[in-house]
């Protein structure tokens, strides 16, 4: 028999006593590092050995407990396991169903719908109230400029209108046209008019009658870009009678309260 | 997790080994159903197996309050834990009589020395045993009726010194000084006797 023989069957003599829970420190150790090796041997006869030390149990003298021991258990036994069915129902309770999962996504998808629908129509309404005001803006501007044109219009066609021609000092410079009505108001008018340098602008100025009245500031104008010049004055600071004559400056942009400019364009108002 | 018996090739297996080899016990069946949470499986087994416990854990503690308080103990182990009960490595009743002894000794040796290596030994205990058991061969009444017949053979001190190991949980060298004998006669009378009980149970069987 070689050395690991001669091992096992040492280890062998020991199992029983080692089931039986009876040796000391030292063989159990020793035991129980040869079992964790695994030797198949021994464990089986481990495994016997337990089952064979088991039977000294029906060495005691027979008793029986008592049956309040049996109550004792049962109604512990029955109450953890009423908790347990209890937690275990109250688990699959809370649980959330997958058809409300599904009514939960439907919801959801439904309000993101109807929020993205809501956005839509509101970039919609604000797009439509955008068109619409400007289109307002439009007609507001198209009557105002036919508002203006009619009266325009009256000025320039009511016999009782005063035409006032406004020569230019300057030779080739083009003649304005002024036809002052003394309820309407004061139009004037030219073509191929050259364009004021920079943001300069053109300024109507009345002259009174007055000696030493000072010049009284009216409209200003820049010429189109074709160098149409069409102004109305629909309240001149004067009425015909108090005013000597009607000029144009060229002054900075917004005009002046005095002209800065020798007038370019000048004309007599006829007294009555 | 069910007990089937499996053959061996060990004689004292091979003949306590029910011809059945896939075999599902009444007891794993049992366990099988407290794992679910099973109260009336968990009466059929303390039906089944409280007598013997508690017979062996009053042995042990030799005072009845104490023992009842032991087997409540052991049974609320199992249904709490009945998951660690592994019926591949053996039948059911060698288990929880392991369990039962281990925790009958566990009191008795409160607080001393020696409990310190009961714990030890308590914690590699409940794997018991692999393969068959007296039940598919002998029923309890018969089986408890032999395995003292057997051991009323052995000499009166070989017979005691088995007792003290077992019940009271000593070791070779406590129980022979309780005997005033010598070691080595102690631990060949335990051998000894354990092998002969053994050799007894497969001629019955």
């Amino acid at each position: 028999m070689n050395n690991a023989g001669q091992f096992r069957d040492h280890f062998r003599e020991l199992i029983e006593a080692y089931a039986l829970g009876s040796l000391d420190a030292e063989e159990r150790a020793a035991v129980g590092a040869h079992l964790a090796t695994g030797c198949e041997e021994c464990t089986r006869a481990l495994e016997d050995a337990r089952l064979l030390v088991s039977q000294l149990a029906y060495l005691a003298p027979e008793a029986a407990p008592l049956d309040m021991l049996r109550g004792r258990l049962l109604q512990t036994v029955r109450a953890e396991a009423a908790a347990a069915k209890a937690y275990t129902s109250a688990i699959s309770k809370s649980a959330i169903p997958l058809w409300m999962w599904g009514a939960v996504a439907a919801v959801l998808f439904f309000a993101l719908y109807n929020a993205y629908e809501a956005h839509s129509l509101r970039e919609t309404i604000r797009k439509t109230q955008e068109a619409l005001t400007a289109q307002m803006e439009l007609q507001q501007e198209s009557a105002r400029r036919l508002a203006w044109a009619q009266r325009e219009a009256l000025i320039l066609t009511d016999p009782r209108s005063m035409k006032i021609a406004m020569s230019a000092g300057t030779k080739g410079m083009p003649e304005l046209q002024a036809t002052w009505h003394h309820s309407m108001g004061i139009v004037v008018s030219g073509q191929k008019l050259p364009m004021p340098s920079g943001n300069r602008t053109l300024q109507l100025w009345l002259i009174p009658k007055a000696p030493g009245a000072k010049p009284m500031p009216s409209m200003t104008l820049r010429p189109d870009a074709d160098g149409t010049f069409d102004l109305l004055v629909a309240n001149p600071p004067d009425s015909p009678s108090g005013t000597k004559s009607l000029a144009i400056t060229e002054e900075p942009a917004g005009g002046s309260p005095q002209p800065t400019s020798t007038p370019i364009w000048v004309g007599a108002v006829a007294g009555k | 997790m069910l007990y089937r018996r499996r053959s061996s090739p060990n004689v004292f297996l091979a003949v306590l080994t029910p011809s059945e080899s896939n075999e599902v016990s009444p007891d794993a069946a049992l366990v099988n159903r407290l794992l679910q949470r099973d109260v009336s499986a968990f009466e059929d087994l303390y039906d089944r197996h409280s007598r013997i416990v508690y017979t062996l854990v009053l042995r042990i503690l030799q005072q009845a309050s104490t023992a009842e308080e032991v087997v409540q103990d052991v049974f609320l182990h199992l249904w709490r834990n009945a998951a660690q009960y592994d019926g591949s490595r053996g039948p059911f009743l060698p288990w929880l009589l392991t369990l039962a002894r281990n925790r009958a000794l566990d009191q008795l040796r409160l607080k001393s020395e020696r409990q310190r290596r009961r714990e030890e030994q308590a914690e590699e205990l409940p794997p018991v045993v692999a393969i068959p058991d007296f039940e598919g061969s002998l029923d309890e009444k018969r089986r408890a009726k032999r395995v003292r017949e057997l051991v009323a053979l052995l000499n009166p001190k070989q017979k005691r010194a088995i007792e003290l190991a077992y019940f009271e949980g000593l070791s070779h060298a406590e129980i022979a000084n309780a005997l005033q004998e010598p070691l080595g006669t102690v631990k060949g009378w335990i051998r000894n006797g354990l092998l002969r009980l053994k050799e007894g149970l497969q001629a019955t069987s």
